[in-house]
């Protein structure tokens, strides 16, 4: 028994046997979509949705702490991994009648108040509503390395292509780069330091004062402190797949284009055969690459472009352009979806057993909102990005962005920026005609029109989660809005949105676009909100360890 | 609201938060009518959506402890007379002393509760490490504990005075700066609020850490100081810790919300003034982890999730400024709160709207007017128990 507890992890009482160098969600993941936890307020199931550590829906209980990502991790002989917020199991929770017994969601502002000597206990009752899992009850080691603090003259934030590339040229000319990633960085550019598994976690704008000093909060491999400290900062975090607005949005099977490849990619059977693909650009199209034999339907909100076209074609995939995705049903699992014609027409339904959704990216830009760069809205691309000088710099001198986050197209135009910003931050001139161009700032956002339309047509019933951290409803947005509460700050404060475990990533940006809808105004003037410390939950350790600097 | 403000009103209250709203909501149910709140920002914009929710009756100061006891039945109604939660949860406050001169405060306190008639129990060590034994009581040399404090999630009371202040005809102006008091020697007139000109006899200061510069728009110097404090939450869990801790030592507040997060601060001493942008600082970050983790050691593996800065309106004296100006007619001060303006508010609006219209309050001039900072005599009474 000892013997196979050093070779095995233990998950639902069950042993398993641990592939080093494989994730644990993956090993997790083999036959079927694991519901590995149900929600805060409505128990709802749920199965992994961004396969990037950003949502909440992948979360487990690993060694007795609570609310860690399974995408993010690898299990280690021994460890006890347990699902969260459920009784007696994630798959069949008795809390689960909640959601069935408020199917429009319970309203704890104005409900629950009257008689006033049942209060005490209605507020006890929502009180055990939250959380996802309890405090932590540690069984395992704390982190084996020390918390450290590491310099550099030029920091690199984000081992992606534009990463780096800029990277590699600011070594080029003889200065010290230091390149972190939160994942593996394999094969860094010659000469770089490189930090793999090292996720940065605060970047606030550098003190007054000469020199120059930006100081960052990170987390090790390990989970330690990391204090970084460097004159200059390149910021290539990179982009992450965004969420869509549907009754159904949060069933176990919809999922981001990047969680299809955490959880499908590589696998002879991915635990999805019957997918509908959402979109039709670039992102689209990968996705018919590389999981093409599990796609059974793609729809885009606008048009599909002529690659996807083809390779759809190449696979007998059915394309249902220009459509609203209303609804997705299915409980434990996506059963069916709804697509209707934009501008009207008859209901399509569709047996897919997944929905996949590879309609958009978003900038990963709060550590430029943080270190005090100037943001603006870029309509085109549905997001806010950097405001650049000729030569790729923002106006903090010092900080500079480049890739996905600052606004670039993946691949070739996210590595030009690389290499125009790696030669800019040791101070050399860049030649204007070598720069990549980033999409046009005017515009309005596709969604923002395919919102407006689905909220005309007749909705859905049922609940339509806009956050599905904290299980926010697009009632209680609405609720806010017709109240007289007056943009973004407002409405986070009045519903909770934006306050989850994702920081806002898959609620904030609908959001706004919700509310530019409503309110009758560009997303710009609904605002936004300030992008408070840390970009991602860092733990107490890391931050009680962080060493004191010398002065 | 749409469109635009009045030429007159009768009162204008400057400062759209729990203070301001809940001033003009009293004065309007007394029928004083018509009554404006501008508000520079958006609603909760300041320290009224930026504080840690703590509700206490301990105090050092009876007078203090009279406003919070009222305070605290206020809270226990509020629910049921506004419509909306504000998740008034009776968990008590405990207050950790480490030294032997924190333990006398903590005996000063106990005097001047137990004298207003509360029941606040005086702990030793033990007693808290076996009711509360998921702390770490090493360090503590003694302790109170007043079952009847508590605390309040802030946002729902903003919404539900905002409403029922908007329900009593009170026009409410968020983003709308007022960039000048308009006085007539020695009295007021009205206001440029949202760059218009606008009459009125009677002006309230209720804008938080941004008083002493309301103040200043009306050519008057005051006491006020606003000080950065910082505070962060972390990722929610289920219940666990009812009341809320205070450590005298390093100002350690910290309280479990009906969200689950646990919210909390401690005392990093900031330059005073307004600053920027309300940044955080790795250097709280740090320290709060730390005190943290030395109260609660199991909790490492817990996570941040959100920081944030407000201000404290802070007096000399620790004691807010209520009631007129003695030097400029119908210019009234409800504000140098500290860090308390919240967990007052109730009691502390009613006896502003009072005195606004005229009516006698308890409030001594020696302990609450801005008078006892302007001659030469000087502020009697001390609040020397500001953390939380």
């Amino acid at each position: 028994m000892a013997e196979r507890a050093r070779e095995s992890f233990r998950f639902r009482g069950r042993e398993y046997p641990v592939r080093p160098g494989e994730g644990l969600l993956h090993q997790l993941t083999r036959a079927e979509l694991p519901i590995l936890v149900r929600s805060i307020r409505y128990h709802r199931p749920r199965a992994p949705y961004c396969g990037t550590g950003i949502c909440t829906q992948c979360l487990v209980r690993v060694n007795g702490v609570p609310n860690i990502r399974s995408c993010m991790i690898e299990p280690h002989p021994g460890d006890v991994i347990e699902t969260e917020n459920a009784w007696p199991s994630s798959r069949f929770d008795l809390g689960g009648v909640l959601d069935r017994l408020f199917p429009s969601g319970i309203d704890t502002l104005h409900g629950f108040r009257r008689p006033s000597w049942l209060r005490p206990l209605y507020y006890r009752v929502i009180r055990r509503l939250a959380g996802f899992g309890q405090p932590p009850t540690p069984t395992g080691p704390g982190p084996t390395e020390p918390a450290s603090m590491v310099e550099a003259e030029v920091l690199v934030i984000g081992g992606g292509p534009a990463g780096r590339a800029a990277a590699g040229r600011s070594r080029g000319r003889g200065v010290d780069v230091l390149l972190v990633d939160r994942g593996p960085l394999l094969a860094p550019p010659s000469g770089v330091r490189a930090m793999p598994h090292t996720f940065v976690a605060f970047l606030p704008p550098a003190a007054p004062g000469a020199p120059r000093v930006f100081r960052a909060v990170a987390t090790g491999p390990a989970g330690q402190g990391v204090l970084l400290r460097a004159r200059t900062v390149i910021v290539a975090t990179g982009a992450y797949d965004g969420g869509l607005l549907f009754p159904g949005n949060d069933r176990p099977g919809v999922m981001t284009a990047e969680g299809a490849l955490a959880v499908g990619a590589g696998l002879t059977t991915p635990p999805f055969s019957r997918a509908l693909l959402f979109g039709g650009g670039e992102r689209a199209s990968e996705i018919l690459d590389r999981l093409g034999s599990s796609i059974a339907a793609a729809a885009s909100p606008a048009g599909f472009d002529p690659e996807t076209t083809r390779r759809a074609s190449d696979l007998g995939i059915p394309l249902y352009p220009r459509s609203l995705l209303r609804e997705a049903r299915g409980t434990r699992r996506v059963r069916e979806a709804w697509l209707v014609p934009r501008g009207g027409g008859p209901r399509t339904r569709l047996e897919v057993d997944s929905v996949i959704l590879a309609h958009r990216r978003l900038p990963h830009t709060q550590l430029l909102f943080q270190a005090g760069a100037t943001m603006a809205w870029w309509g085109s691309a549905g997001a806010y990005l950097p405001v650049l000088d000729a030569e790729l710099a923002t106006n903090v001198p010092g900080l500079f962005a480049a890739g996905e986050a600052a606004g670039f197209p993946s691949g070739i135009a996210a590595e030009a920026s690389g290499i125009a910003v790696g030669e800019r931050a040791v101070g050399n001139p860049v030649r204007l005609a070598d720069l990549p161009s980033r999409p046009p700032r005017e515009g309005a956002p596709e969604l923002l029109g395919y919102y407006a339309e689905l909220l005309q047509s007749p909705l859905a019933r049922g609940k339509w989660i806009v956050c599905a951290c904290e299980d926010i409803l697009l009632d209680e947005l609405r609720d806010a809005h017709e109240r007289g509460y007056v943009g973004l700050e407002e409405v986070k404060r009045y519903t909770g949105v934006g306050t989850g475990l994702c920081q806002g990533r898959f609620c904030l940006p609908d959001t706004l676009l919700l509310l530019s809808a409503w309110e009758q105004r560009p997303p710009p003037e609904v605002g936004y909100v300030t992008q408070r410390p840390p970009v991602m939950p860092i733990p107490l350790r890391a931050l009680a360890e962080l060493p004191e600097e010398p002065l | 609201m749409t469109g635009e403000p009045r030429d007159e009103y009768r009162i204008a209250i400057v400062g759209g938060g729990i203070i301001g709203l809940f001033t003009a909501v009293h004065l309007a149910r007394a029928g004083a009518g018509p009554i404006a709140v501008f508000e520079k920002g958006f609603l909760s914009s300041g320290s009224s959506g930026r504080n840690g929710g703590g509700v206490r009756q301990q105090w050092e100061e009876a007078a203090t402890v009279r406003l919070a006891r009222e305070a605290v039945s206020a809270w226990r109604r509020f629910a049921t007379e506004y419509g909306y939660n504000p998740f008034f949860r009776q968990g008590g406050y405990l207050f950790l002393a480490s030294s032997p001169a924190e333990t006398a405060q903590l005996d000063r306190v106990c005097r001047a509760v137990r004298s207003e008639g509360l029941p606040v129990e005086r702990l030793s060590r033990e007693e808290v490490g076996s009711r509360w034994p998921m702390l770490d009581s090493g360090s503590v040399t003694g302790a109170t504990f007043l079952a009847s404090d508590g605390t309040v999630y802030p946002f729902p009371a903003i919404w539900a005075l905002f409403e029922a202040a908007r329900r009593l005809g009170v026009e409410v102006w968020t983003r709308t700066p007022v960039s000048e008091i308009l006085r007539d020697g020695g009295k007021v007139t009205g206001l440029l609020a949202g760059g218009r000109r606008v009459r009125a006899a009677q002006i309230v200061n209720a804008a938080g850490g941004w008083s002493a510069e309301v103040s200043a728009l009306a050519g008057l110097s005051s006491a006020n100081l606003p000080t950065r404090h910082e505070i962060f939450a972390t990722e929610p869990m289920k219940p666990f810790l009812d009341p809320m801790l205070i450590r005298l030592r390093d100002g350690l507040y910290v309280s479990q919300t009906m969200r689950g997060e646990l919210v909390g601060g401690l005392s990093v001493a900031h330059p005073p003034g307004l600053s920027p942008g309300l940044p955080t600082s790795i250097q709280f970050l740090r320290s709060m982890s730390r005190a943290l983790l030395d109260l609660f050691p199991s909790l490492g593996g817990l996570k941040v999730l959100r920081a944030w800065s407000g201000y404290y309106d802070d007096t000399p004296d620790g004691m807010p400024i209520l009631g007129e100006d003695p030097r400029l007619r119908g210019f009234f001060h409800a504000n140098g709160l500290g860090g308390h303006g919240f967990m007052l508010s109730p009691a502390v609006s009613r006896r502003v709207a009072k005195s606004v219209l005229g009516e006698a309050t308890d409030l001594d001039p020696a302990v609450f007017g801005l008078g006892r900072f302007l001659g030469e005599d000087h502020a009697r009474t001390q609040e020397r128990l500001q953390p939380g």
